[in-house]
């Protein structure tokens, strides 16, 4: 199970990835997200608003109510062109860190 | 079923939103809630069961109450664009006048260059210029702890020339239209020449100081977000 540390850190990205093939209400986008990293990262909704909030004062995301064909009334969020912009450095990042981590495991069993 | 609506409205009191604001998270948490609920009722989970897991996302409703206010109000009272560039681009250019200000009236006489027997072509305050590189890795820092990008950042350390700049810009046409007319009060190739003076040379110097800095908080940063996550 990964840790929370790396979890705060990876939850901006999480968020931005799904939103890419779409837009998502909250409730569906901690699905998708919990479902495509197979559980191993899990977004409550004390986790999931609080960030979805200071992201979309960012600028990254845009949120907006529709309404479903069942009639019910949800925040979709989409992402923006500042999010866009956001989600390739990010993701750099990340692929970054994880060589570097690689890398480490290498000289580790070397 | 509960109401989780109103469950959401009783465990989150004291919100620090307006009205419609509130309102619209109230509801926007309940519709999560029930999903969740229904979700877990869908694969079977008793009544209890259910409602006891989909509680069970928020440890803390105080604190989630607080976590919402900052990400939503707090970030309200200015917006990125002010915080990145226009309250750093202000700091730099209110410390670049001061500065100025300061030489004139204390500082040495500044450097003159003229043509002999004309009007001044550059006014250089030497002291000015060396105080700018300052200013210019202030700037760049206040934007850069606001969050500002690699653009914001730049505009804001160069920043207090655009005035100049700007004045420079409006003054040289109308001079060269009015020229003409009141020759020796209006003088456009000094206007122009006064250009490296007021902007060219305060700008390498704030660049000067505002490029190293921005280097060298993006690699701080870069490096903390490596070692931090």
């Amino acid at each position: 199970m990964i840790g929370a540390g790396i979890k705060r850190g990876t939850a901006e990205l999480a968020v931005l990835s799904v939103l890419e093939g779409g837009s998502l209400h909250g409730y569906e986008m901690a699905r998708r997200i919990e479902q495509q990293t197979k559980g191993k990262l899990r977004f409550t909704l004390a986790a999931l608003y609080p960030m979805l909030y200071r992201m979309e004062q960012r600028r990254w995301i845009r949120g907006s109510w529709e309404t479903s064909d069942s009639g019910r009334r949800r925040r979709c969020y989409r992402l923006t062109a500042a999010g866009k912009k956001k989600l390739s450095p990010l993701r750099q990042e990340w692929s970054e860190l994880f060589r570097a981590l690689r890398r480490l495991k290498k000289v580790a069993h070397a | 079923m509960p109401d989780w609506q109103e469950l959401v409205r009783q465990r989150l009191s004291g919100l620090a939103l307006d009205s419609a604001e509130t309102e619209e998270v109230h509801a926007e948490l309940a519709a999560h809630l029930e999903e969740s609920y229904e979700s877990l009722r869908t694969k079977g989970l008793p009544e209890q069961a259910a409602m006891q897991q989909t509680l069970a996302q928020v440890a803390d409703w105080q604190d989630l109450r607080r976590r919402i206010q900052t990400a939503r109000a707090k970030e309200n009272i200015m917006n990125d664009r002010v915080r990145q560039i226009w309250l750093p681009g202000f700091v730099t250019l209110v410390l670049t006048t001061c500065v100025l200000s300061l030489n004139e009236i204390f500082g040495p006489k500044p450097w003159i260059l003229a043509r002999d027997g004309n009007l001044p072509v550059a006014v250089v305050y030497i002291p000015w210029l060396v105080v700018l590189p300052l200013v210019g890795a202030m700037g760049a820092y206040l934007s850069w702890r606001a969050g500002g990008t690699k653009r914001a950042i730049l505009s804001s350390i160069i920043f207090p020339v655009l005035p100049f700049l700007a004045s420079i810009l409006v003054a040289l046409p109308v001079s060269l239209l009015f020229d003409h007319f009141i020759a020796h009060n209006i003088a456009p190739m000094s206007l122009f020449l006064s250009l490296p003076g007021w902007v060219l040379a305060p700008a390498v110097a704030l660049l000067a100081g505002g490029l190293p800095a921005q280097f060298f908080l993006s690699r701080r940063l870069h490096s903390r977000r490596i070692a931090g996550s």
